[in-house]
């Protein structure tokens, strides 16, 4: 096949293609597999981008003041928990709408951040660079794709099977379920309903806490305002876009990373794979389409639909 | 439990009174002196076309003392908004009122007819009225002096990462390939006369996941300098990060962590503010439509890195001083585009209705101008 239809492409271009896709997906995948477990669990929260934000900062700072990287990425974790709890306690324990809570906590964090990392702008810090696994790195292709990326990229690779195996196979995976499927029934047999809720609510927000350290410490180092540009949303839409499942998340998410990079790709040779408009209005299209391919079928509905307590507020006492 | 709504309410009207409000600077004011607000884009520290306009802002200050007083309200992105902010200043009294990006152009041109008694001055836009003025920086020269600084050094194969298709950006891209041609011409280098500078286009000011993934295609892709255009200066870090040489755009992209930054071309905005309200002052103001590059210190360079040669820089300094004499040879011809129609001839320069209005790319840009 003639090199041109790639737009030029050979194996070390698409090693590098790979490797970018892949790093590039690590926020949006973190932040997904996150919400994931928060909505399996029956907390929709809309805050992903505020979560983002916070744990890019607290992370960027932490990072900046002690030059430890398990200090700034604790940071960034516990920011992203921290604001996740603020939205367990509306949604979980005062059952005000989910919704308006998650959008609050999305304004919340870019209005915060703004204020709180004025200083910070422009300041350097600490880098956390690739950590290339020794013998697999130099694997063609994969090698540069899969082994050769910052520590976080490995995370968000690998959460995605066990997230998969804990929901399928483990005793706390089948508990998240039943509270975000029929919380009455899981309070029935004896779950910590609301416990369960804020555990889970509070990992996503870890994880999307540790995917905004990943942009503020690996991929584009150094804080900035509105750093996350929307990297929430997109990975929200991923989240419905893989029907609450992790493996997909994970498809799904380097499928994206992998449109922008081919696209930048293609640019280079003159060309174009889709106009810019139509890739950045790709993941919510995809995910409007998906939706209405679930919706449209009852046997798609009950095996890819959305958590049936999803958003729903439960209460002991009814 | 009937106080959850309200609760939620509340928390939310709190949140959009804090979010919703531009942070603003005021200084009260005392005795005569002339009241100037800056309608500014992004905050102050956005690395990039702000806080290039606030250290004008500084320098003017500098330069003026206690005659000036300055506003300015920062976050201001859209027309309506510009138009509501700008208005708001007119009415307090301002003299003179700045507006600082091409998107306030209708809004200001509006408000201009509203308040004739007050001074507008409008950045990189091309409408007039009595009372409203022009004003933009040769980015050009400065460009043109990159792009021969790379040349010299032996890159020929650039990849920039650019923004937004507007005829400021295509001359900034057109000009520096002009002087990268000159520089492979000077240093010998062979090079592909239809492609010595790649331009991808972010369709974004400011993106910093997409510089960096921008960027790192353009390094894959075997391009030996990324070029970067964008407010902030992560295409230059991704490139530093990845061993490729850099060239910063707007402010010091050193100064944010590029290191490996050959120079940058800098906007300086502070002698054309400081020029604008000394002739308030007099009473010399004229709507004029004011455009200055070295000679008048509205663009320059960046201290060069330390991988640029001696050699090389001496000849940057001589070209910039040339050019700092008024010889600005940034667009003389011979000058022809992508297609190889003769678009400047020899012995002319574009005229600058040319420059403001610029939708083609030189010869030896590879890449295309979206609609």
């Amino acid at each position: 096949m003639s090199a041109d239809v790639f737009g030029g492409l050979d194996l070390q271009n698409l090693a590098s293609l790979g490797q970018i896709a892949v790093k590039s997906s690590t926020a949006v995948l973190l932040a997904a597999y996150g919400e994931i477990v928060a909505e399996r669990a029956g907390v929709l929260n809309l805050g992903l981008e505020g979560m983002l934000l916070l744990g890019a900062l607290a992370g960027f700072a932490a990072g900046a003041a002690t030059g430890d990287p398990l200090l700034a990425l604790g940071a960034a974790a516990c920011a992203g928990a921290l604001a996740a709890l603020l939205h367990a306690f509306f949604a979980v324990t005062l059952g005000v709408n989910q919704v308006l809570s998650g959008l609050a906590l999305s304004l919340l964090g870019a209005g915060l951040t703004g204020v709180l990392g004025r200083d910070l702008l422009g300041a350097p810090g600490l880098v956390l660079g690739s950590l290339p696994i020794a013998a697999l790195a130099d694997l063609p292709v994969l090698g540069q794709a899969l082994f050769n990326q910052p520590l976080l990229t490995y995370l968000a690779l690998l959460l995605a099977p066990v997230l998969s195996w804990a929901f399928a196979s483990t005793r706390l995976g089948l508990v998240v379920r039943a509270c975000g499927e029929n919380a009455s029934a899981a309070y029935a047999s004896g779950v910590p309903v609301r416990l369960v809720r804020f555990g889970c609510t509070c990992f996503g927000g870890a994880l999307a806490g540790l995917g905004g350290a990943f942009l503020s410490l690996s991929y584009t180092p150094g804080w900035k305002e509105g750093l996350s540009a929307g990297q929430g949303w997109i990975a929200i839409a991923m989240v419905i876009f893989a029907t609450w499942r992790p493996l997909r998340a994970l498809c799904g998410g380097l499928l994206f990373g992998a449109l922008t990079a081919a696209q930048f790709s293609f640019q280079t040779q003159g060309a174009e794979l889709v106009p810019v408009w139509g890739l950045r209005a790709a993941p919510y299209l995809l995910t409007i389409a998906v939706l209405t391919l679930v919706q449209a079928s009852a046997r798609l509905r009950r095996y890819s639909g959305p958590p049936a307590n999803l958003g729903r507020f439960f209460h002991p006492e009814g | 439990m009937t106080f959850r709504k309200p609760c939620a309410a509340l928390l939310a009207l709190c949140l959009f009174f804090v979010l919703a409000l531009p942070a603003q600077a005021a200084a009260p004011g005392a005795g005569k002196k002339i009241r100037a607000a800056f309608v500014l884009l992004e905050t102050i520290n956005d690395q990039g076309w702000t806080t290039a306009h606030h250290d004008g802002i500084e320098y003017m200050k500098k330069q003026l003392g206690d005659q000036v007083e300055v506003s300015y309200t920062e976050n201001v992105h859209s027309p309506a908004d510009a138009e509501r902010v700008i208005r708001n200043y007119a009415r307090q009294g301002f003299d003179v009122i700045f507006g600082t990006t091409f998107t306030y152009m209708e809004a200001m041109y509006k408000v201009a007819g509203e308040f004739p008694q007050v001074t507008f001055m409008h950045c990189s836009g091309f409408k007039t009225r009595p009372n409203m003025g022009t004003y933009m920086v040769r980015v050009e020269q400065g460009e043109y002096l990159a792009g021969y600084l790379a040349g010299l050094m032996g890159y020929k194969n650039v990849g920039t990462v650019a923004t937004q298709p507007i005829p400021e950006v295509v001359r900034g891209i057109d000009a520096f390939t002009l002087g990268l041609l000159r520089g492979l011409k000077e240093s010998k280098t062979p090079y592909d006369a239809d492609k010595v500078n790649t331009v991808v286009w972010l369709k974004s000011w400011r993106d910093a996941v997409n510089e960096t993934t921008l960027a790192e295609v353009l390094i894959g892709r075997k391009h030996d300098l990324i070029r970067q255009m964008a407010d902030t200066s992560d295409s230059s870090k991704a490139a530093c990060m990845k061993g490729v040489a850099a060239i910063g755009y707007g402010t010091d992209a050193a100064k944010y962590g590029a290191a490996c930054a050959l120079t940058s071309t800098t906007f300086q905005w502070g002698p054309l503010y400081t020029d604008i309200v000394r002739k308030i002052m007099g009473g010399v103001w004229k709507n004029d439509q004011m455009f200055v590059g070295f000679e008048g210190d509205g663009v320059g360079l960046s201290p060069f890195g330390k991988a640029v040669p001696k050699a090389v820089r001496a000849k940057v300094l001589s070209l910039k001083a040339k050019m700092g004499k008024g010889d600005d040879m940034s667009f003389a011809g011979p000058i022809v585009d992508q297609a190889g129609a003769v678009r400047v001839k020899q012995g002319e320069k574009a005229p600058d209705k040319e420059l403001l209005s610029m939708r083609w790319f030189v010869r030896g840009v590879s890449g295309k101008l979206p609609e």
